[in-house]
């Protein structure tokens, strides 16, 4: 593929970039631990980008005592993230979220839901996606000039 | 620093609240062909970025049978959300990879419920790893062409001929600009995972 022909309003190159990661320590945080590829925390439960992290009121209690990443993790949590919310949010490695999430949720200070794929390809919660997403006007608040 | 959220106070060690229920749909395709901009048309929140974990399989194995040699990389991932009502959320994750052909998505796609194939008619070759993928994993799909300035290279017919997907796997012309036309493409991966969930 010839490079210089990326069309514009095209994707990657169409937001600015959050910036990297600090380069720093992405493991350190985790003292070296990680999480398998496909989310396989050290309870054995697979934690998919999209599982929601949510404080607990122990973690709330414990914001004071947690630090850095550990901190900032429940502080966010205060109202449900996905995994890769606070990934890109806090500047995290996603693996590096799954590690830290599962240490919190032993602790008490984190809960963890992972999303049941049974009932999230159930047929009556994807007759509630899609008619969600037909509620959804054309443009965002934007009048169409047609119409 | 923190933000002061009203929280609902649970008993000790619970939830202070309760999370909604997280639909995933992944948005594929090349590199620049429209992922983030259709994820940014109809996403409530500016696209996120976060590093996955791509493992890729090493050129050159062609026995799938055999365990192929893996790297993993990472690769910037986008994504979105839209809320459909407080105990329902539908996440769209836009997936790179374009350049190798077997490389696994698993870590972004592990639980999606359907995928959509980005298609620039221009360069058809970079979507063939995307619709590989869900064909392999059997993940209700379908593929859109984007329209650039309203032009579309080839037909659909000749997209269809040139991607050799079934007729079973919906394929339609779209904008990944417009916010309508990203939900009616949308929509249509939704109908197709659904029929799947009803058969």
């Amino acid at each position: 593929m010839a490079d210089g022909r990326t069309p514009r309003g095209a994707g990657e190159d169409g937001v600015a970039p959050v910036g990297p990661a600090p380069a720093v320590r992405p493991f350190l945080v985790t003292a070296g631990r990680v999480a398998g590829g496909s989310g396989e925390a050290s309870s054995g439960r697979s934690m998919p980008v999209e599982t929601q992290l949510v404080a607990t009121t122990d973690g709330i209690d414990a914001l004071d005592r947690l630090s850095f990443e550990q901190h900032d993790i429940v502080a966010a949590c205060r109202v449900p993230q996905s995994i890769a919310e606070i990934a890109a949010r806090l500047r995290l490695h996603l693996n590096v979220v799954r590690v830290l999430a599962e240490d919190l949720r032993t602790a008490g200070q984190l809960s963890v839901h992972v999303p049941d794929s049974g009932v999230t390809h159930d047929a009556s919660v994807l007759r509630r996606v899609i008619d969600g997403l037909r509620a959804i006007p054309d443009s965002r608040g934007v009048l169409r000039d047609t119409d | 620093m923190t933000p002061t959220e009203p929280l609902v106070r649970a008993s000790a060690g619970q939830s202070a609240v309760r999370p909604p229920l997280p639909v995933k749909l992944v948005i594929a395709g090349g590199f620049g062909v429209g992922k983030t901009t259709a994820v940014g048309s109809i996403s409530e929140i500016e696209p996120l970025t976060t590093e996955a974990a791509i493992t890729e399989v090493a050129a050159g194995v062609d026995d799938l049978s055999h365990t192929p040699r893996k790297t993993t990389t990472t690769v910037a991932m986008d994504f979105g959300c839209i809320t459909i009502d407080p105990t329902l959320k539908l996440y769209l994750f836009g997936t790179p990879g374009q350049e190798r052909f077997g490389f696994m998505w698993d870590d972004i796609v592990e639980g999606a419920v359907g995928g959509l194939v980005i298609v620039d008619t221009r360069r058809l070759d970079d979507c063939y790893a995307a619709v590989d993928y869900f064909e392999h994993k059997q993940i209700p799909f379908a593929v859109a062409v984007n329209a650039f300035d309203g032009q579309v290279a080839h037909t659909l017919e000749d997209v269809r001929w040139a991607l050799d997907v079934s007729d079973g796997v919906p394929l339609l012309v779209f904008d990944a600009r417009e916010r309508g036309s990203v939900r009616d493409a949308l929509l249509v991966v939704l109908e197709q995972a659904l029929a799947r969930s009803e058969r």
